[in-house]
């Protein structure tokens, strides 16, 4: 009896031994010794090849004062509610090991809420840093991915920003929102593998840029704007989508949700909007037909008039032109570009799996051939309170 | 130093023996025909205890035949002694023609028959049956040439009346709850229950105390099972001192080792007389407020006397708030220091910033602050239940306002922690049967995630849940219904089902009569009843 419950005690602590080896990650690390990085910075020299990383975490309980001051542009006595840290070594790991020269507590990575890529890094090539970001378990999928308009990522992570305290909040949440308006894509971490994994679909990505505007002393303030839409063939960054261009291809990817939309005598608000890619193999000569329909309703009309059927078939009319001119548009561009953006390649490849072997190799010189027709299927469904002019 | 120790001990546990058997010695002895010899007996063995009062005298016509009556002062009822006692035998007695010997066979026999006007008399001549009733309330009358004694139950003690319940209280069900008095209990459930099957089966335990048990249960609904078990484990008791309901319950419980409770408590007649009509098996122990129920299941905590006094669709919400609340009072701490210490990643980010915020500054590890804050609401709450009233309010006022915000302000605790804490606090009251075990697991838990985060606590969760499964209450699974599965008796256990709907008793317990009621219960109105607008 004795003997028998000695034994349970024994196998008893032995299966928790064995539970807390099992358990591998030994990572009990209190808040207060780790720093949460909201957003992440990634720069490549060209020249040197050197990596550069800068780190934007948060100050915990910083920031408390109305104003968001950040960095180094500290004033009077309010506290900064973000840490930039930046440091430079010859591969990636080195850069990061290097921070901790001059950081006080660990980064903590999960809960980063934007990559930012430096143009220069960008169009060198940034396959190393999707490498290390997908074989660590630490970083999140839906993290958003940014270009910056300047040289570096960091010359963009220490303008204040909006109403968020947070700089890289705020950056995610401009992004966010000029998706949600259909101006510019927000591309994920994921939606990024997504289309670097393709062989032929060209990544695309936001990219932010400073404005500068003249505040009330004469002072020149910076902020935040989102610019463009990078396009990346492979990893690396060829050029770039103007904003009639990345809206056009977000007409064209079924990513409009709401907007708006200006035709020569009114303006008009998205209500819904759908979008389909055929492909068609025509011989040798492939033939793409986007297909688009959309709800909108009358938010301004210029001209002093009632409207009628035929001013709502003819507003239905321009706004149908309108929305083809802006996919030919970024069609047109990434002809010029021979980057695949919208992924006609994966459409072709889906309805035509046998000849797509044949196709896929030589698909940089087929893309610029492509015939693209665009159908618009616009309808205006609502006019607003008033059918009179006032 | 430990053998003086045990030698000690030794001797103690032999004094014992011996005193136990002195105390005993007059296990076997009869009445004798001397009154007198009787009474020096009687007086011997109660001693010279000043409310043991012998009253001789002399009764019968002229005044020849030598009695007494022994009773405890503060015991019986003064005016039943005085009227229905003392009068007839001193008074009325002499009026009547002395016939005793021809009539009736003893002196005795005529008393009880013919002169005393009282309700419940037995006799004896046991002098153990004599002197344990005495002890409890009854009065001897003993006379001269007899070996015998009568026995006059006359309890008439100080006792305290029927009041609210205290700890379970109700918003619509009736407010009344047990009392110390036996009897006072068995009469509230007898008129709950006016059922002739309804039993109550009297023990006597404890050498010294020697206080009244009794078992409750529904012939017919009870299965005879349940009912021979605790029978036989309350006779297994032999301990000189039972002085309130828990004493039995941790004589018997079915898992004394284990942090959960497999007997159920209550102060309430209705939720006693509820059990009962499920087929379960209430102890009712004198001089303590509260019932015992057997079998107790896991899911009966959760059970509120107001779930069945009001309609089903807030009560099974109120249900699912009490189990939230079961498992927000176990785990709100625990998942918290696993969270901070080891996966921050799983707040929102925004939480995040917030509560590293908070955390800035703190000298402790988050579990030591847990676990500080956690003793500390113990602490308090022990302090404002045992202080007298008044006191107990101004040690709730320093403990909740003066400590929780100096500390905060102190920079010693984290507020989002205060917040835990209290939370938790407040939810582990919201399933009082696991008050206690709530409090115990909260801690365990802490101190495990705070070792392994929230693998340590997926793993201890494991671990209750399988020693949960192997929990028996008299032999009824302890997760019955939902281990065993049974779905017929879901009706009682996430969901209240409507009364209508309820037709079985709880498939676990056995039951002899299953059926609760008539089936189609569900109300309709009637068709002669339906006095509207007419067809045309």
């Amino acid at each position: 009896m004795k003997r028998k419950v000695k034994a349970k005690i024994y196998l008893t602590i032995l299966l928790i031994l064995i539970t807390i080896c099992l358990a591998g990650c030994w990572d009990s690390l209190e808040l207060n010794k780790r720093s949460i990085v909201s957003g992440l910075g990634w720069d490549l020299d060209p020249k040197t090849g050197e990596v550069t990383f800068t780190v934007q975490s948060i100050v915990p309980g910083g920031g408390q004062s109305s104003s968001n001051i950040s960095g180094q542009q500290q004033g009077g006595s309010q506290t900064r509610s973000i840490q930039v840290d930046k440091d430079t070594g010859p591969g990636m790991y080195d850069a990061i090991t290097r921070l901790t020269q001059h950081v006080s507590r660990f980064p903590f990575y999960p809960h980063t809420k934007v990559y930012i890529f430096g143009k220069e890094g960008a169009q060198y090539g940034i396959y190393q840093f999707f490498d290390v970001q997908a074989r660590n378990p630490d970083s999140r999928p839906n993290a958003l991915i940014v270009v910056s308009a300047e040289k570096k990522a960091s010359d963009i992570m220490n303008i204040p920003d909006g109403l968020e305290k947070i700089q890289a909040f705020g950056m995610a949440a401009e992004i966010n929102l000029s998706a949600q308006y259909s101006k510019y894509p927000a591309v994920t971490v994921f939606d990024f593998q997504k289309r670097i994994m393709s062989k032929t679909t060209a990544p695309i990505a936001p990219i932010v840029g400073i404005a500068k505007e003249i505040g009330s002393e004469g002072r020149e303030i910076k902020k935040l704007r989102v610019a463009g839409t990078a396009v990346f063939k492979g990893d690396k960054m060829i050029g770039e989508l103007n904003e009639r261009e990345s809206s056009g291809l977000l007409w064209a990817i079924n990513k409009v949700k709401i907007g708006f939309i200006t035709v020569p005598e009114a303006d008009l608000e998205v209500v819904k909007a759908k979008s389909k890619i055929i492909p068609e193999l025509q011989g040798d000569k492939i033939k793409i037909t986007v297909e688009i329909s959309e709800d909108s309703d009358l938010v301004l009309f210029k001209r002093r008039q009632d409207i009628t059927v035929g001013v709502v078939r003819e507003l239905e009319k321009d706004l149908e032109k309108e929305i083809k001119n802006q996919v030919m548009a970024s069609v047109e561009k990434s002809f010029a570009l021979d980057a695949d953006i919208f992924g006609f390649g994966e459409a072709v490849h889906r309805k035509y799996k046998k000849e797509w072997k044949e196709l896929q190799p030589k698909w940089d010189d087929i893309y610029p051939q492509i015939e693209v027709e665009v159908k618009v299927d616009a309808h205006l469904k609502k006019i607003g309170d008033i059918y009179k002019a006032l | 130093m430990f053998r003086l120790l045990k030698r000690k001990l030794l001797q103690r546990t032999s004094d014992h023996k011996d005193e136990a058997k002195a105390g005993n010695d007059y296990a076997h002895i009869k009445l004798d025909i001397k009154l007198d010899d009787n009474l020096n007996r009687i007086r011997n063995i109660l001693g010279e205890s000043n409310d043991v009062i012998i009253r001789e005298m002399k009764i019968g016509r002229n005044s020849n035949i030598d009695a007494a009556i022994v009773y405890i002062d503060g015991l019986v009822d003064r005016n039943l002694i005085n009227h229905d006692i003392l009068q007839p035998l001193m008074f009325n007695l002499p009026l009547i023609r002395d016939n005793v010997n021809q009539k009736h066979a003893s002196l005795i026999e005529f008393f009880k028959s013919t002169v005393l006007t009282v309700g419940q008399i037995t006799e004896s001549e046991d002098m153990v049956t004599i002197i344990s009733d005495v002890l409890s309330g009854n009065i001897a009358i003993l006379a001269e040439d007899t070996a015998e004694a009568l026995l006059i139950d006359a309890k008439g003690w100080e006792k305290r009346g029927i009041e609210e319940p205290g700890n379970e209280v109700s918003v619509r069900g009736p407010k009344e709850s047990f009392t110390e008095t036996l009897r006072t209990n068995t009469a509230l459930l007898r008129r709950k229950i006016k059922d002739p099957r309804l039993t109550f089966q009297n023990l006597q335990i404890g050498e010294r105390t020697k206080t009244f048990v009794t078992v409750v249960y529904i012939k017919g609904i009870t299965q005879e099972n349940l009912i021979t078990e605790i029978n036989q484990r309350l006779k297994r008791i032999n301990t000189d001192a039972i002085l309130d309901v828990g004493y039995i319950e941790q004589y018997i419980e079915d898992a004394p080792q284990s942090l959960f409770p497999t007997v159920g408590i209550s102060e309430r007649p209705d939720v006693t007389a509820a059990k009962l009509l499920e087929g379960r098996v209430a102890i009712l122990v004198d001089g303590s407020p509260m019932a015992l129920t057997m079998p107790f299941l896991f899911l009966e905590g959760f059970q509120n006397p107001d779930d069945y006094y009001t309609r089903p669709f807030f009560a099974t919400m109120i249900r699912w708030v009490r189990l939230l609340g079961f498992l927000l009072s176990i785990y709100l701490p625990g998942l918290f220091v696993s969270l901070s210490a080891f996966h921050p990643e799983l707040f929102p980010t925004e939480l995040l910033v917030s509560v590293a915020a908070a955390r800035e500054g703190i000298p402790f590890p988050v579990v030591l602050e847990a676990l500080l804050m956690l003793l500390l609401f113990e602490i308090l709450r022990e302090a404002g239940l045992r202080l007298p009233r008044p006191l107990g309010q101004a040690v709730s006022i320093v403990g909740a306002l003066v400590i929780g915000q100096a500390a905060v302000s102190a920079g010693l605790v984290g507020a989002p922690m205060v917040i835990v804490v209290a939370t938790t606090a407040i939810t582990s009251f919201l399933v009082v049967s696991y008050a206690d075990t709530g409090v115990l697991f909260r801690l365990l838990m802490v101190i495990v995630s705070g070792f392994l985060g929230l693998f340590g606590m997926v793993l201890f969760s494991l671990e209750i849940l399988s020693h949960l499964v192997s929990l028996r209450s008299l032999g009824v699974s302890y997760l019955s219904p939902l281990v065993p599965i049974d779905f017929k008796s879901f009706k009682d256990t996430f969901i209240r089902a409507p009364l209508w709907a309820m037709d079985n008793r709880p498939e676990s317990l056995a039951p002899l009569d299953k059926k609760r009621q008539a089936p189609n219960l569900m109300p309709r109105a009637s068709k002669s009843s339906q006095t509207g607008r007419e067809k045309p």
